[in-house]
């Protein structure tokens, strides 16, 4: 046998790591579980929301990382993990339509409604989302002429690669559930322009950085608030004002409205929203927690702001969220129920 | 049938044979060509097939069943594994870190001496450097309990497996898609039947990690020679007694064999358990990624590079055979044993000898005075048994001495002024040399011009026909191209089973999508042929080249494939260009293994009589060696192969197109019917590939007599 003793007793020892356990002291008051999101902006939001909950109204938040998307939506709808999620943009959530069932409000108006299942509820937050296609702002300066997207077609050429041909490129939505419909809209504005699907905003977001860093003309789908927009000058292609197409939906073939409206036009602004499991929240001490996310309002420059702080600066993200928290008092005492 | 087989065989013995049988591929070819031109859109399948077969729509249906009826068990199980998984993480948490650092130190120091001691402070070193120490405990917690998890349930089914022949067959396609069904398709599913975090993530960990131990310890227990077991039975052994007292333990080296490889997969995995909300390195990962922090990442990346080295050679330590020196030699502790020839590492090595001695001497010492003082008081008892106690803790110094310096570092924590957080002076920050480098190279005109060039050259030479080629040829052309090479390489039966799995790719209305896939494929694995081959035969030349070899294969096998996604798309650009780089990176290891490995077969015989009849080193080696070696190489090739499909999955992330976007576009839309259906044709492929190139390496073989 090849096994010696003294191996026998170094595996043995290594068990002693499984035998000894500590179980955790339970901790007090009420308790949910937020996501972490995985983009700074939505880190802010929640970490708001986590210190107001905890230090204002006796909550206790567990936070676990989960990357967003339908995944943390089914997770929540379950609710036996995870009950809140914070800063969906209704532009890009995947199951939004299928999942919630109520109108989304702001400011006491309705600004969309839903017809899902009601697995989910949500409440607008107070951050307002934009966008737009970008051209970097090194590339506006260079060419004074470029006005707005109409002028896209005069400069294709600069923006073209190997993949696109004698196209221009347009790095564009990055997931197909996002509904961008990128080529659709190109092609009804007559912007002779190739929409490229990278997979993921991180893919587009580094492609971007990387033809910043070598200072070449790119169109770039983006939006705001986000940590790139304070990294990086980019300048907007003013898209025509948005206007919305009931006749294109999948259930209608994507019957277009021609040039006059979606997808031939800009975005809608997204009215981002915290959504929870509704269950949970209905427990009677949860009714506080619920007041609070009914009334929450962060506007997009105190989040800009921190996001600043954090991605530029390098702090953390609970100290400088702390930090606002002590000095807007007047701010977020008229979220609370 | 038969009149076909034995036209082929008639065929092949023919002096025709040379000739017509190369005829015959280029006219099939030239054929396809024509047909791929003549075709005006990409190749459909029949949309009456399509509609009815509604595959997703099943898919969907029998999930939502499972979810309304068996939630409860599969909840229940989850429950469990995570009462396991918090106990041993705070436990992790909780503890000190010097106590913790001991606690893996010293089995290192047991089983592998100071060379691997040293590893193992130099891996938890750089965790707490690099601040994250926290992190890494949370990975540690959830890897071991997954490799312990799957090492249990994996000998259970392996010895199973070779018990019954019957259950082998069965569990073998099951193993296969394990292996190459990507891990995405099953990881959201896996979240509804055992919520989120740790549970889930152990499980979907385990199914991709177990088959290597299944296998394994299945092949070890058969391996066993038969005269070994007729003995045993002859001494009237029971079936049982054969099987625990003599088959397994001699299958010990092959099992632990499976141990190391199914760690290495369960830490390939450590990323994508963030999804569903695993913490540890691979949340950090994957935030820093989505902040295109690359140097970030990087560090995450080396603390998974650095955990699984550190457990692969614990595993390797404790498996390997003692060796025996002459008496006359001296040992070496830290340097390689077959550098004794050189009068400086002997040098080098004198003091460590002497340390080592020390060492040993101070513990025995130690555990002496112990194992008196115990001796003395449980003599008052009984003198038989404090004379054994006495004997049993002399003997086991190492073990107790390793306790003793636990239960100091303990008491120092408790009682004392505490030990509390890695020490802050001792962080090393390797994020900003990592990360200037990447933007000195994402500027650099020389290297752009000449990823510029290469992207451009692949994408519009390389990329573009092939994917042109295979999407608008007619998919019945495909089909029976692969039905005849199926049946021509492995045999009737397996020709049958390869026209059903096309067809259900076809079904299933992703034709396209494979077609793009396969063709990526095919692109990856033709470089890596070109670029691996070449630093095989370099590797197996030099020895020194093959030592730094070594180490960058297994760096480039274990870091997670998030890390170098981003640096790669900046300097390719987003897309298939990238996504092809990543495939490379990912799956170019085994063919370089094995081609080192074929060509140092090759046994020394052969190449002297080669030189002795005047061959050149170059004759030597495409006369010789490579045709010897070529089984090997074609194995390499399968693997290749295998890893590059694995990869499809993954490239969607950076731009990649085919199959694995597809998959992607299912899991967004929380359709798992679509996503799985994509999985699966990813996995259906590879298979096909892997048995026709299994079979060829068998039939090589057989003609080589090896």
């Amino acid at each position: 046998m090849k096994f010696s003793t003294k191996t026998i007793s170094a595996l043995i020892l290594s068990s002693f790591l499984v035998l000894v356990g500590c179980s955790q002291e339970p901790k007090e008051g009420a308790k949910m579980t937020r996501a972490v999101a995985d983009w700074t902006g939505g880190m802010v939001t929640g970490e708001v929301a986590e210190q107001i909950l905890e230090q204002e109204l006796g909550y206790t938040v567990d936070s676990v990382v989960f990357p967003s998307g339908t995944g943390l939506w089914e997770a929540i709808a379950d609710g036996s993990d995870i009950q809140v999620g914070f800063e969906s943009w209704p532009s890009y959530a995947e199951a939004d339509d299928v999942m919630i069932n109520m109108p989304l409000k702001y400011d006491g108006k309705v600004v969309k409604e839903y017809s899902g299942d009601g697995s989910i509820e949500a409440y607008t937050n107070g951050i307002i989302g934009s966008s737009d296609y970008f051209v970097p702002k090194y590339f506006v300066d260079a060419n004074p002429d470029f006005k707005d997207w109409r002028d896209l077609n005069k400069y294709k050429d600069q923006f073209a690669t190997p993949e696109t041909g004698s196209k221009g490129r347009l790095i564009g939505c990055a997931v197909a559930g996002w509904n961008c419909h990128d080529q659709k809209r190109l092609d009804l504005l007559g912007i002779d322009f190739e929409a490229v699907e990278l997979g993921t905003e991180v893919a587009a977001l580094a492609e971007a950085q990387a033809a910043y860093a070598r200072k070449e003309p790119f169109l770039l789908y983006f939006w705001t608030p986000h940590w790139f927009q304070g990294a990086y000058e980019m300048v907007g292609v003013k898209l025509p004002a948005n206007v919305d197409c009931p006749s294109y939906t999948e259930a209608n073939n994507w019957k277009d409205c021609g040039t006059d409206a979606w997808p031939a036009t800009g975005w809608a602004k997204d009215y981002t929203m915290n959504y929870m499991n509704p269950d949970f929240f209905a427990k009677p001490e949860m009714a506080k927690a619920k007041g609070f996310f009914q009334k929450m309002k962060l506007s997009n420059d105190d989040q800009a702001a921190m996001i600043n702080e954090i991605d530029k600066n390098g702090r953390d993200i609970v100290a400088v969220v702390q930090e606002w928290k002590d000095n807007n008092k007047d701010k977020w005492s008229k979220w609370l129920p | 049938m038969a009149f076909l087989n034995s036209t082929i065989n008639k065929l092949s013995e023919s002096s025709y044979y040379r000739f017509l049988l190369p005829l015959l591929i280029l006219s099939a070819f030239a054929l396809s060509i024509y047909l791929s031109i003549q075709s005006e859109e990409k190749s459909v399948f029949p949309e009456l097939a399509t509609d009815a077969f509604t595959f997703t729509a099943w898919i969907n249906a029998g999930e939502d069943y499972l979810k309304d009826h068996y939630k409860w068990i599969t909840r229940l199980i989850a429950s469990f594994v995570k009462l396991g998984y918090y106990g041993f993480e705070d436990f992790l948490l909780d503890s000190s870190w010097l106590f913790i650092a001991a606690l893996m130190i010293i089995p290192a120091f047991m089983v592998g001496g100071l060379k691997l001691a040293l590893l193992f402070t130099f891996g938890i070193y750089f965790w707490g450097a690099v601040d994250m120490w926290d992190p890494a405990m949370e990975s540690v917690a959830l890897m071991g309990l997954s490799v312990l998890l799957s090492v249990i349930v994996g000998v259970f089914f392996g010895v199973i497996c070779s018990q019954s022949d019957r259950f082998e067959s069965f569990l073998k396609p099951f193993l296969d898609t394990m292996q190459v069904m990507p891990a995405f398709v099953y990881l959201i599913p896996a979240m509804f039947f055992f919520g989120i975090g740790a549970a889930p993530a152990i499980l979907a960990t385990m199914i991709y990690s177990m088959p290597p131990i299944i296998r394994l310890t299945n092949l070890g227990i058969r391996q066993v020679p038969k005269e070994t077991i007729e003995t045993a039975t002859s001494f009237g052994s029971s079936k049982t007694q054969t099987l625990f007292k003599i088959q397994i333990p001699l299958a010990l080296p092959s099992i632990m064999m499976g141990v190391n490889q199914t760690i290495m997969m369960a830490l390939a995995l450590i990323v994508l358990a963030t999804f569903i909300g695993a913490q540890g390195l691979g949340a950090e990962i994957w935030i820093a990624i989505r902040k295109l922090d690359v140097g970030y990442a990087m560090e995450g990346g080396l603390c998974v590079l650095f955990m699984a080295i550190m457990f692969d050679r614990f595993g390797k330590a404790l498996s390997a055979e003692e060796k025996t020196l002459p008496s006359e030699s001296q040992k070496f502790y830290l340097l390689p044993q077959d550098w004794e020839i050189y009068p400086l590492a002997k040098i080098i090595e004198k003091p460590l000898g002497i340390v080592h001695s020390i060492i040993t001497i101070i513990f025995k010492i130690v555990i002496g005075i112990f194992s008196y003082l115990s001796f003395q008081i449980v003599s008052l008892i009984k003198v038989d048994y404090g004379e054994s106690i006495q004997r049993f803790l002399n003997n086991h110094f190492y073990f107790f001495s390793g306790i003793l310096i636990l239960c100091l570092i303990s008491i120092y924590d408790f009682v004392g002024p505490g030990i509390g957080q890695f020490p802050e002076s001792w962080t090393i920050s390797i994020r900003e040399p990592i990360e200037s480098g990447v933007r000195w190279l994402t500027v650099n005109p020389t290297f752009i011009a000449f990823t510029k060039g290469l992207r451009y050259y692949v994408t519009i030479y390389l990329m573009r026909p092939l994917d042109t080629y295979l999407t608008f040829m007619p998919w019945w052309y495909v089909m029976s191209a692969f039905v005849i090479i199926s049946w021509v390489s492995v045999g009737v039966r397996f020709a049958a089973v390869t026209a059903l799995l096309l067809l259900f790719i076809a079904a299933c209305n992703i034709w396209t999508q494979a077609m793009i896939t396969l063709s990526s494929v095919m692109i990856a694995v033709f470089f890596c042929f070109i670029i691996g081959v070449p630093i095989g035969i370099l590797a197996s030349y030099s020895k020194r080249f093959q030592n730094v070899n070594e180490v960058i294969l297994d760096a480039m096998q274990t870091l997670p494939y998030f890390c170098y996604l981003i640096p790669v798309l900046m300097f390719f650009g987003g897309g298939v260009v990238s996504a092809l780089i990543a495939t490379i990176i990912y799956s170019i290891p085994p063919i370089i293994r094995l081609t080192v490995l074929g060509l140092s077969q090759v046994s020394v015989t052969y190449s002297e009589v080669s030189k002795s009849f005047g061959g050149t080193t170059l004759q030597t080696l495409s006369k010789i060696k490579f045709p010897l070696a070529v089984p090997s190489l074609v194995m390499g090739f399968n693997q290749t192969v295998m890893m590059a499909f694995a990869m499809q999955i993954v490239t969607p992330l950076i731009g990649g197109k085919g199959l694995g976007k597809e998959v992607f576009a299912g899991l967004a839309r929380s359709d798992t019917g679509r996503a799985l259906a994509a999985g699966i044709g990813i996995c259906l492929l590879a298979i096909i590939i892997d048995r026709i190139s299994l079979a060829y390496t068998k039939k090589q073989r057989d003609a080589l007599g090896l």
